[in-house]
């Protein structure tokens, strides 16, 4: 091992954690200076980190294609709604969503064993579009069209979450939690192991890595993720109907995976904010927001492919080919 | 036959197609086997057959007197079998110590228990000293894929010894290596033979590399077993030389 890099380390270690701390420091107290949009956007984001880092897991670490993220979300969503509304205590409804999706997504793993690439990318799509159906013409169960309204927000130890201010905090602290367990997940052996099975499964099968479970285990886990995302969109918006859960959005998902950096830990962050807050940044180009849209995607996928957080090795590439 | 590795009547057809046609021989703890031939004549085949990667028509394939005939390779591997590939088959994203550590991870405790385990599974200094013995040092925490065609050959080998396999097969390791690492190879496999005391089956064309590893050598053609014995009973074979040479 290379002593100097060793010596290094740590102070580097420091350095990043502060920068990470400060930043999050800043974005907890950014919505003491917005409106209420803003703190429902900022909280929207948080939100849909959750369901971006269980989609890097899967796409991103252990190289399956999915196209069903956004079903698994409404899957949390629905489940939430129909058990808050029934005022199940909310870590109770928390945990059954993760529990249902992980079973779910560990189901929809399976075709991943025999099928890959863009087969598995229209068996995942196909998933999606059954769910939406699902949510859209089961009434009985989802209330169709017309959704579910008056899902209430969760309160904790008689403190309410009513607001938006509290609830933001408290959805940004589970999306810390998350992607704190995630990023222990992703250090243990089992992230070595996802990683293997992207970059060549028949040689980690040969070195006893069990491809079978950890395929299964990367769709269960992202698929969680959705899930656990899910229920606090359902308390966000307090109103649930299909629309948000359409393969369309399961699309803009696998984008933001794609564009913030597949399998770069902070990657969906960047994706994130493309997919949440581009779209109001770029308000001010009405009706041509979404060419310039389209046209920043098309530019960002030829110059960087492996996503904005690739720039430094595109950068080292360019110096060192010139 | 009752050796460490027993292979009895191997057969692997393809329709007409007769890949591997009754092959039969045994392999005794420690020992390094060669095995030449030219371009189809079914040495991979026999390879992917005894290591469960196809499943072969007829014939049996025994460990320490267990048949694992078709077995899977997961399952193979978990009885200390490992291989390496005619190609390159590293994990390219990973850092050369975290291709090491993958190699054997597996081995260390149950699939929970190593969600819960230190990041290197307690195979950090294991892979140091590979990574020592390998001459990496300097490449170690690079991504596998940013490296030289030898150096990820180098690589490839050593993961097939992480797990310190009781078998190893390995499917041409000096396809496509220079001259200098050639020598290296040899030297490094004697040491592990050495160290480790795993037996060695060596597919390869390289005939002085495999004439200096293996003191026992078999030539296959066309699916069969054509010679074997000693390297210098198998180079003076005129059948060989036929088969080399087009006689």
């Amino acid at each position: 091992m290379n002593h100097a890099a060793k010596s290094g380390t740590p102070l580097r270690n420091l350095v990043r954690v502060a920068a990470l701390l400060s930043v999050l420091v800043a974005f907890a107290l950014l919505p003491l200076s917005l409106k209420s949009y803003g703190v429902y956007l900022c909280t929207l984001f948080c939100v849909y980190l959750m369901v971006i880092y269980g989609l890097n897991l899967t796409v991103g670490y252990a190289g399956q294609m999915s196209l069903g993220q956004a079903a698994f979300f409404g899957i949390g969503a629905y489940i939430a709604a129909t058990m808050l509304k029934t005022g199940a205590p909310f870590y109770a409804v928390l945990l059954l969503a993760t529990l249902a999706c992980f079973v779910i997504g560990l189901v929809l793993g399976f075709p991943a064993l025999r099928v890959q690439h863009h087969y598995l990318a229209f068996t995942t799509l196909g998933f999606n579009v059954l769910a939406f159906l699902v949510m859209r013409n089961e009434e009985k169960l989802t209330g169709g069209t017309y959704g579910i309204s008056g899902i209430p927000r969760p309160s904790l130890f008689g403190w309410s979450m009513d607001g938006a201010l509290p609830f933001f905090w408290f959805t940004l602290f589970h999306t810390v939690a998350l992607i704190a367990a995630l990023w222990w997940l992703l250090r243990s052996p089992w992230g070595r192991a996802f990683a293997a099975l992207r970059d060549n499964p028949i040689r980690a099968e040969s070195l006893g890595i069990n491809i079978t479970a950890y395929t299964l285990l990367a769709f269960a886990i992202g698929a969680a993720c959705a899930g656990f995302g899910g229920v606090f969109f359902a308390a966000l918006v307090q109103f649930i109907e299909p629309a948000p859960f359409h393969l369309s959005a399961s699309l803009m998902m696998l984008l933001s995976v794609i564009v913030g950096g597949s399998g770069r830990f902070f990657g969906p962050v960047l994706g994130t904010v493309m997919i949440v807050l581009l779209p109001e940044w770029l308000r001010f180009m009405q009706n041509w927001y979404l060419g310039a849209f389209g046209v920043a995607v098309v530019a960002l996928m030829i110059w960087l492919p492996g996503g904005i957080l690739s720039i430094n090795e595109r950068l080292r590439i360019g110096r060192g080919t010139r | 036959m009752s050796g460490f590795l027993d292979v009895a009547g191997l057969h692997k057809s393809y329709g007409a197609i007769n890949a591997v046609c009754g092959v039969s021989f045994s392999l005794e703890p420690g020992q390094i086997l060669g095995v030449i031939g030219p371009n189809g004549s079914g040495k991979t085949t026999l390879f992917n057959s005894i290591l469960g990667q196809i499943r072969p028509t007829a014939g049996r394939v025994s460990l320490c007197g267990e048949d694992v005939t078709g077995m899977a390779p997961l399952k193979l591997t978990r009885r200390g079998v490992g291989r390496t590939f005619q190609t390159l088959q590293v994990f390219v994203k990973l850092s050369v110590r975290d291709n090491l550590i993958a190699a054997a991870q597996e081995f260390r405790g149950s699939l929970a228990g190593r969600l819960f385990a230190r990041p290197d599974a307690g195979l950090g200094e294991q892979a140091d000293r590979m990574i020592e013995m390998f001459r990496l040092r300097q490449v170690a925490a690079l991504p596998a894929g940013s490296l030289s065609y030898g150096q990820q050959k180098l690589i490839d080998i050593a993961m097939a010894f992480m797990a310190t396999p009781r078998l190893v097969l390995l499917d041409e390791p000096c396809a496509g290596v220079n001259p200098g690492l050639v020598e290296q190879l040899h030297d490094l496999l004697l040491e592990l033979n050495r160290t480790q005391g795993g037996s060695f089956v060596v597919i390869e064309h390289n005939m002085d590399f495999v004439m200096k590893l293996c003191p026992r050598v078999i030539c296959m053609v066309e699916g069969r077993i054509l010679a074997e014995g000693s390297p210098g009973e198998v180079q003076s074979d005129s059948a060989v030389l036929d088969a080399y040479l087009g006689n």
